[in-house]
């Protein structure tokens, strides 16, 4: 490119009137050749924007303390998904634990329901039988227990002649 | 959007977003801290984000005005932006012409850091990064007429400015 279509292209970007194609072609003119002396003080100032376009962070550690800082989020979502599938599988479990628990208490009741008599005389027969079981030992115990009335009031008799004695 | 989506379209753009963010803030750290800010905002409102169409602009939006955020928080005078940026890539240079080199890149980083906000802003949007005057209205929530006077102001600027060092030897 000559000089002069430059400086043609200067005068248009002091007035602001260039493209953004020409101000890249402005830039890169300034940056490749060698520029004659006229243009050199325009030359500082494009190769300073140049200089600035390449400018970089130049830090590794940026990506990787970024990407700390924005997968958690990530993480926690998922976190917050695999909590809630475990509550629910707690809570499931607890449901079919209860219900099995009420149908096996269920199924016991109702063989001790099948095991009762249907004739009500088999069934008064029978209930007399435990009765009179019952008041047979009723009575054995009520005479091992006067046996040891026997002995407590013995002993009481024992302890009162003592202490008569000591009185007197 | 996914992660990948992010990592295609937003991270690529990380650069653009620091040296924007450098340029109004005006410290390497703080300008990573806002570029830094600035995904995670973007990636937490990934969902609303969607229909935007121009991710790019949308980001260097959010970069200013974390940034002038962070400068009103700070409240303290934009510092120049640090030297270290100046690395002279023709190495066929002699030392001394490396230097000389050196020193009108650091005039030319003051001349510009010397404009007003606005006029620094459009400047390093049109000429450092290549926006289109349509994209700097984006990214600037300014209206075309704003940009263009702001850019003609800067630009006559800098020009005076260089004519003036160039007299006394760039």
């Amino acid at each position: 490119m000559d000089s002069k279509h430059i400086e043609q292209l200067l005068e248009k970007y002091w007035e602001c009137e260039t493209s953004l194609e020409e101000e890249k072609a402005l830039r890169d003119f300034f940056n490749q050749t060698e520029v004659p002396d006229s243009l050199k003080e325009s030359a500082v100032l494009f190769r300073y924007f140049e200089q600035q376009r390449q400018h970089k962070m130049n830090d590794a550690a940026f990506d990787t303390s970024l990407k700390s800082k924005l997968q958690p989020a990530q993480g926690k979502m998922r976190s917050l998904y695999m909590s809630s599938l475990r509550i629910a599988a707690g809570i499931s479990v607890v449901i079919a634990s209860f219900w099995l628990v009420r149908t096996q208490l269920r199924d016991s009741a109702s063989q001790e329901v099948a095991d009762t008599y249907d004739d009500p005389k088999k069934a008064f027969e029978e209930t007399k039988k435990a009765l009179q079981m019952i008041s047979k030992n009723f009575g054995k115990a009520e005479k091992a227990a006067s046996n040891i009335n026997m002995i407590n009031e013995a002993t009481d008799k024992l302890h009162s002649k003592e202490e008569t004695k000591i009185d007197s | 959007m996914n992660f990948e989506a992010f990592q295609n379209r937003v991270l690529p753009a990380k650069n653009k977003l620091f040296r924007f963010a450098l340029r109004l803030v005006g410290s390497e750290e703080e300008a990573k801290d806002v570029v830094q800010e600035v995904m995670i905002r973007v990636w937490n409102g990934r969902e609303q984000m969607a229909e935007i169409q121009n991710m790019e602009a949308w980001c260097m939006r959010i970069t200013k005005n974390l940034s002038l955020d962070r400068i009103r928080a700070n409240n303290r005078r934009q510092t120049q932006p640090i030297d270290g940026n100046f690395d002279v890539r023709n190495e066929a240079l002699t030392p001394h012409e490396s230097t000389e080199l050196h020193e009108s890149m650091q005039r030319i980083n003051q001349l510009m850091a010397s404009l007003p906000e606005k006029q620094r802003h459009v400047m390093h949007l049109r000429d450092v990064e290549g926006y289109s005057y349509n994209e700097i209205c984006d990214i600037l929530e300014l209206d075309m007429n704003q940009v263009k006077v702001n850019l003609f102001r800067a630009r006559n600027a800098v020009r005076e400015k260089l004519t003036t060092l160039n007299a006394y030897g760039l």
